[in-house]
């Protein structure tokens, strides 16, 4: 008697419901820029951020600080904040993905990093050091949150900076979709690519850079 | 043993049809919906995850990201706490048409627990309500009162998070228990032999009243389904396959509705908090607390309105499976139990970070 496909079908209908329940939005917004640094020899040595944040997660954040002067934070009395969210971010991988001509590389823990406060909103800056740097033909960086409980979004003006870069090295942005009809063709792609069709890779920011 | 259970078989198709049929006309109507902002149609084949979702969170990020800007406009000029309440309202019914284990939870512990639909409604806006409350709670005591920091916010939002889980988990189990018990007496009962004889020495007279219950009313199932539609849903639901509403209203009957409402109303949003702490930073507590009830209205709409289609799919399952005798009954037990076990799933998944895009990210 054929009882298993049935029931197979129901766990089947009962998980396409469930299903909904991992879909996740965004609560936080940031609008990024990154900059490529290079060294003299033209390896690539590591990522250096600059993320604000919307004004909305910026009032959450400065919650319960004090500043000298009311409604303004010094990069000091930020300092204790800027130091939480680099730490926290290392779960996350700090939301940065590169690969050198297609191998995965990781980065070491940041440096350099600062909160400043302007016009309501909070931007933080850090670089990423790459733990070993790298010279590939090709170099994709990803800036994305997997989850999707942040939404990044590449800044409008120079978005992606080369600093040091060799003469010749060509960048690239493909920015994420926003919801309309560029989610579609986004999408189509990320499944046909096949690895990683996942949910979260449809809101990738990503960067490619090709040098000679 | 094919004859006895083959009618069982196709009802189970039929439940997985109708649970099916409820998840794809879920995308259809967002489908629906995706449309009318662009006025191109698309075609229905495309693929589930494509555009709509896109859209459905566009929408969200929209509604959301409008707060912000008009809890600031309402600083100035009172007339935008309206446009303000509109926001949250029209946020809160995206907002549970997208992610979110509430209503999943919701609608599993309906089929389990044979619920009827009022029940349903009643459970969806009383656990949005609480969501609200303690949203409300967390940021009025810890920001407002204390004043602590987004780091100690965010931490105790997260341990609330996880006992949220637990208890989703625990809730579950509790479920698959009792449920597991019911479908083996029906089980039992369903062997032809000496199993009716032994069942009630066994249980509690409570189990037993309802399995007699189930027993006595198959045969007027034949009755009901000849007359046709006469009955009021509800009634029909909890008569035939439920024990009586005086029962659900009774101790046990209440204390278990107030396990479900606990259990989903006691995480907060994420995005309600938000809201409240950047209220509160410009001086407007009370319109963050008002964005937010609203915000649990809109919510409590759509999780009540797939609360009903749940106990609406089940019904319609059970009359489907009703054709024969004693099969029907061990059937529905089947689906009550498998809803049992997808509230232990959910708590299991969300608990161990496998439904991962539900955790709060704190930095």
């Amino acid at each position: 008697m054929g009882m298993r496909a049935p029931f197979g079908l129901l766990l089947a209908a009962g998980l396409t419901l469930a299903g909904s329940a991992a879909r996740a939005h965004p609560h936080v917004w940031i609008t990024a820029s990154s900059e490529l640094l290079y060294a003299a020899d033209g390896t690539i040595t590591g990522v250096r951020h600059a993320w604000t944040f919307d004004d909305m997660f910026s009032a959450y954040a400065v919650q319960g600080l004090e500043g000298k002067t009311k409604g303004a934070y010094t990069r000091e009395e930020l300092g204790p904040l800027a130091q939480t969210n680099v730490e926290s971010l290392k779960e996350y991988a700090y939301f940065t993905f590169a690969r050198a001509d297609g191998k995965k590389e990781r980065f070491q823990e940041p440096v350099d990093y600062f909160l400043d406060y302007k016009d309501t909103v909070l931007t933080l800056h850090f670089t990423l050091p790459l733990k070993n740097p790298v010279k590939p033909r090709q170099l994709m960086l990803e800036v994305f949150d997997r989850s999707f409980f942040i939404d990044f979004q590449m800044a409008k003006d120079n978005p992606v900076k080369l600093v040091g870069a060799p003469a010749g090295c060509q960048m690239k942005l493909e920015r994420p979709s926003d919801g309309t009809a560029s989610a579609q063709k986004l999408n189509e792609q990320t499944f046909m690519s096949g690895e990683n069709a996942n949910f979260g890779m449809m809101f990738a920011n990503k960067i490619t850079v090709d040098c000679p | 043993m094919k004859r006895h259970l083959s009618p069982l078989g196709r009802g189970l198709i039929a439940c997985a049809a109708v649970l099916l049929v409820a998840g794809v006309a879920d995308a259809a109507l967002h489908n629906v919906l995706a449309q009318n902002p662009f006025g191109a149609p698309r075609s229905a084949a495309e693929p589930e995850v494509g555009g709509v979702i896109g859209w459905l969170l566009a929408k969200q990020s929209e509604f959301y990201r409008q707060m912000s800007a008009t809890i600031r406009a309402a600083k100035t000029d009172g007339s935008a706490v309206w446009t303000l309440l509109f926001i949250s309202f029209a946020y809160g019914i995206f907002h549970a048409a997208g992610p979110g284990h509430g209503k999943a939870v919701i609608a599993s512990y309906l089929v389990a627990n044979r619920e009827t639909a009022r029940r349903g409604i009643v459970l969806s806006f009383a656990s949005a309500l609480m969501q609200s409350l303690v949203a409300i709670l967390i940021v009025g005591i810890s920001a407002w009162v204390l004043n602590a920091t987004a780091k100690t916010m965010c931490k105790a939002e997260g341990a609330i998070e996880i006992a949220s889980y637990a208890l989703i988990a625990l809730f579950g189990l509790r479920l698959v228990w009792v449920k597991g018990g019911t479908l083996i007496r029906a089980l039992q009962a369903a062997q032809p032999v000496p199993a009716i004889a032994g069942v009630p020495h066994h249980h509690d007279d409570g189990h037993h009243h309802h399995d007699a219950h189930d027993h006595h009313d198959h045969d007027h199932g034949h009755v009901h389904a000849q007359h046709g539609h006469d009955h009021v849903h509800d009634e029909h639901c909890g008569h035939s396959h439920g024990p009586a509403p005086s029962e659900l209203a009774g101790p046990g009957g209440w204390r278990r509705g107030f396990a479900a409402i606990l259990t989903v109303g006691i995480r907060p949003c994420s995005g309600a908090i938000l809201v409240l702490v950047f209220a509160l930073a410009q001086g407007l507590f009370w319109a963050g607390i008002a964005a937010t009830l609203l915000m649990g209205l809109g919510t409590a709409i759509t999780v009540a309105a797939i609360a009903v289609v749940a106990v609406f799919a089940k019904d319609v399952a059970g009359r489907l499976s009703a054709g024969r005798d004693g099969g029907g009954a061990l059937f529905m037990r089947g689906i009550e139990f498998g809803a049992a076990g997808l509230v232990l799933l959910f708590g299991a998944g969300l608990l161990f970070g496998y439904i991962a895009a539900e955790r709060t990210t704190c930095f």
